[in-house]
């Protein structure tokens, strides 16, 4: 009983860097660009705020440089998406093969370690119970996927966003600028994911640890794909793969058997796949998603 | 005409030439930015890698075999419009279903057919779910990477380890391995043989058969394909059991051609995969360009082991190089409007 208890409450903690990621991805992707470097975000914004957060002692310094990563990195991918016309893909495979090994190298070069960083100071933590507690943005990432959905459904701006990812020659057409309003998409989601990157340091595990996103990125861009690309229910998608990622946990502890633990780390990929193979929310995705907008 | 046309063409290899030449610089300047940032000597770091990966051939053709195969694992589905970037986990499975058969049967060709097998039911998988489901092939891929990387260390670790040495797999039994043959100026292995010959053929069946033209046509625009009286379903399946064919082929080839045993960490093949991707770009999805490419991009690999020997820099270095220029290929639109600048500036020039 209290296992379940436990899983429930922690899922709300692992729900978080997913449900950031989800909606900064669909806050992209509403304006048409594809940004599947998000893992190399979160790896990268790990690493980055790991840093700050390790030589200054304060996580908050930690957090603020892990949103500016963000923001670099979506920079670029905008810029490079829009202006320069690049496969927005194969940006993305790039970024995250780059993130990835930097995070590689500075745990070599700033620690000597191969593995996993030493101690970092995290964020403190509300506690409910004996053992038991949850972060604040378990509380604050809900408001913030609100927010997102309101500022894109309900603001003039979120309006000019969606029309450049449905329509963006009429858009242009309409005064909007285009690549400007999609770059500024694209830095506003990478954010959310430069967030998402540092609380997995800051807030989880308290250390950096060699390619610590692993694979959340992609599993926000299924939750995206899943959400039908509305913020709103993009939190139920993220509790759900929060929940998979805390029952692997959960379960490895009930169970106790070392041998097992390699099956039971399969379960959030396995979950997430079937899930996005069985269901789906009723929309389609924004029409000039992925396709680049060459202005004549 | 036959001059203009080959004037057409030239011009189009010197665009390509100025495209990737202008890629590497990007690649190779930025890792010295990182690696100064890092304190480490980054002249001595990129002109070691540059240049210690080349010295020993047949070690430097050993390490491409699976590259090529990678590479053109990611080129078949990316030519229909498709990114697998499932070629990772394709591999791990190549690699264990190779490792099994020939364990159990000791016969090279059984093995080498079952990795093959391995990694196309996968990329099949994997196909199907984009062609008939529209589930995005990036998000399965790498889902499933991480179901087979947990898969393969699992069954590594517990069913398939070598009593011996346990942090090793068995070994492929020398029967099922493939050797080295001669060909008079030097020896060379079997695997980069068979991995060569399954280029050409790739190259045959993209640019020289009608699947290789369907493939290009769904790439090109799925409605062209349409009125073409081609199904895009069943080629982007198709396109993705090929390259995920072609993925297994080079987990087995590696392991029963070079290392024999896989590590129970599996960091003898971790990364091929995805490494095959830069290959794939930087040898333009051509499949006789990708066996250059994965020869160039092994011998950065070897390069970055033999400059941490050097200098502490880790080999991951290699990497960071080569998601650089990963990312400065997406973008040949920039490259191109610097030529014509460039153009119109000579012109200017003349006048």
């Amino acid at each position: 009983m209290i296992y379940i208890l436990t899983t429930f409450i922690n899922a709300l903690n692992f729900m978080v860097p997913i449900l950031l990621a989800s909606i900064g991805e669909i806050l992209t992707e509403r304006s048409g660009i594809v940004n599947i470097g998000i893992e190399g975000i979160l790896n990268l914004s790990a690493f980055t705020s790991a840093v700050a957060a390790f030589t200054t002692g304060n996580p908050f310094l930690g957090f603020v440089v892990g949103i500016a990563t963000g923001a670099l990195l979506g920079l670029v991918h905008g810029v490079l998406s829009t202006y320069l016309r690049g496969d927005q893909i194969i940006i993305g495979i790039g970024v995250n093969i780059v993130s990835y090994s930097i995070g590689v190298l500075g745990l070599i070069a700033l620690w000597k370690q191969h593995g996993a960083s030493p101690r970092i100071p995290s964020l403190p933590l509300i506690s409910i119970s004996e053992g038991l507690s949850i972060s604040l943005l378990a509380l604050v990432s809900p408001i913030l996927a609100i927010a997102v959905w309101w500022f894109l459904t309900k603001t003039d701006i979120g309006l000019k966003i969606r029309a450049c990812g449905e329509d963006p020659r009429a858009a242009e057409a309409m005064g909007i600028k285009v690549f400007r309003m999609q770059v500024m998409a694209t830095v506003l989601g990478a954010m959310l994911s430069g967030v998402a990157g540092s609380y997995l340091v800051l807030g989880i595990v308290s250390q950096f640890v060699r390619g610590i996103a692993a694979g959340r990125g992609f599993i926000a861009l299924a939750n995206v794909a899943f959400s039908g690309w509305n913020p709103l229910i993009a939190i139920l998608g993220a509790y759900i793969f929060g929940f998979l990622d805390a029952l692997a946990i959960s379960l490895q502890i009930a169970i106790g058997a070392i041998a097992l633990a390699y099956p039971l780390r399969m379960i959030p990929y396995i979950g997430t796949l079937a899930i996005v193979s069985m269901f789906r929310w009723r929309a389609r995705a924004p029409r000039y998603l992925g396709k680049p907008y060459i202005k004549e | 005409m036959r001059l203009r046309l080959a004037i057409a063409r030239i011009e189009e290899l010197a665009t390509i030439a100025i495209e990737l030449s202008l890629s590497l610089i990007v690649g190779f300047g930025l890792s010295l930015i990182i690696l100064t940032l890092f304190n480490y000597p980054a002249l001595e770091c990129i002109s070691t890698m540059l240049t210690a990966g080349f010295t020993d051939i047949n070690y430097l053709l050993n390490r491409a075999t699976p590259l090529v195969a990678t590479g053109i694992a990611f080129a078949i589905p990316m030519l229909a419009g498709l990114f697998n970037i499932g070629s990772e986990g394709q591999l791990y499975i190549g690699t264990l279903t190779a490792l099994v058969i020939a364990w159990f049967t000791a016969n090279p060709v059984l093995a080498l057919l079952g990795g093959v097998g391995a990694g196309a039911g996968v990329g099949a998988f994997i196909g199907f779910l984009k062609a008939y489901r529209d589930v995005n092939e990036v998000v399965t891929s790498i889902m499933v990477n991480w179901i087979l990387y947990y898969f393969t260390i699992f069954t590594l670790t517990y069913y398939l380890f070598d009593p011996a040495i346990p942090h090793q797999s068995v070994p492929v039994p020398p029967s099922a391995r493939l050797s080295v043959i001669n060909l008079g100026i030097g020896s060379v292995g079997i695997a980069f043989v068979i991995v060569t010959l399954s280029a050409i053929a790739a190259h045959v069946i993209l640019y020289r058969s009608a699947l290789g033209y369907a493939i290009r046509v769904v790439g090109y625009s799925l409605k062209t394909a349409v009125y073409a009286g081609i199904d895009p379903r069943k080629i982007q399946l198709v396109a993705m059991t090929l390259g995920g064919a072609f993925a297994g082929l080079g987990g087995a080839l590696y392991l029963q051609g070079y290392i024999h045993a896989v590590d129970v960490t599996m960091s003898a093949i971790f990364g091929l995969g995805f490494t095959g991707i830069g290959v794939a770009l930087l040898g333009r999805a051509n499949p006789l360009g990708i066996v250059l490419a994965s020869i160039f991009v092994s011998g950065l690999a070897i390069g970055g082991q033999i400059m941490e020997l050097q200098t502490g820099a880790p080999p991951e270095v290699a990497d960071i190089i080569l998601g650089l220029v990963i990312t400065a290929l997406a973008v040949p639109y920039a490259y191109r409007t610097i030529v014509a600048m460039v153009r119109i500036r000579m012109r200017l020039a003349r006048l």
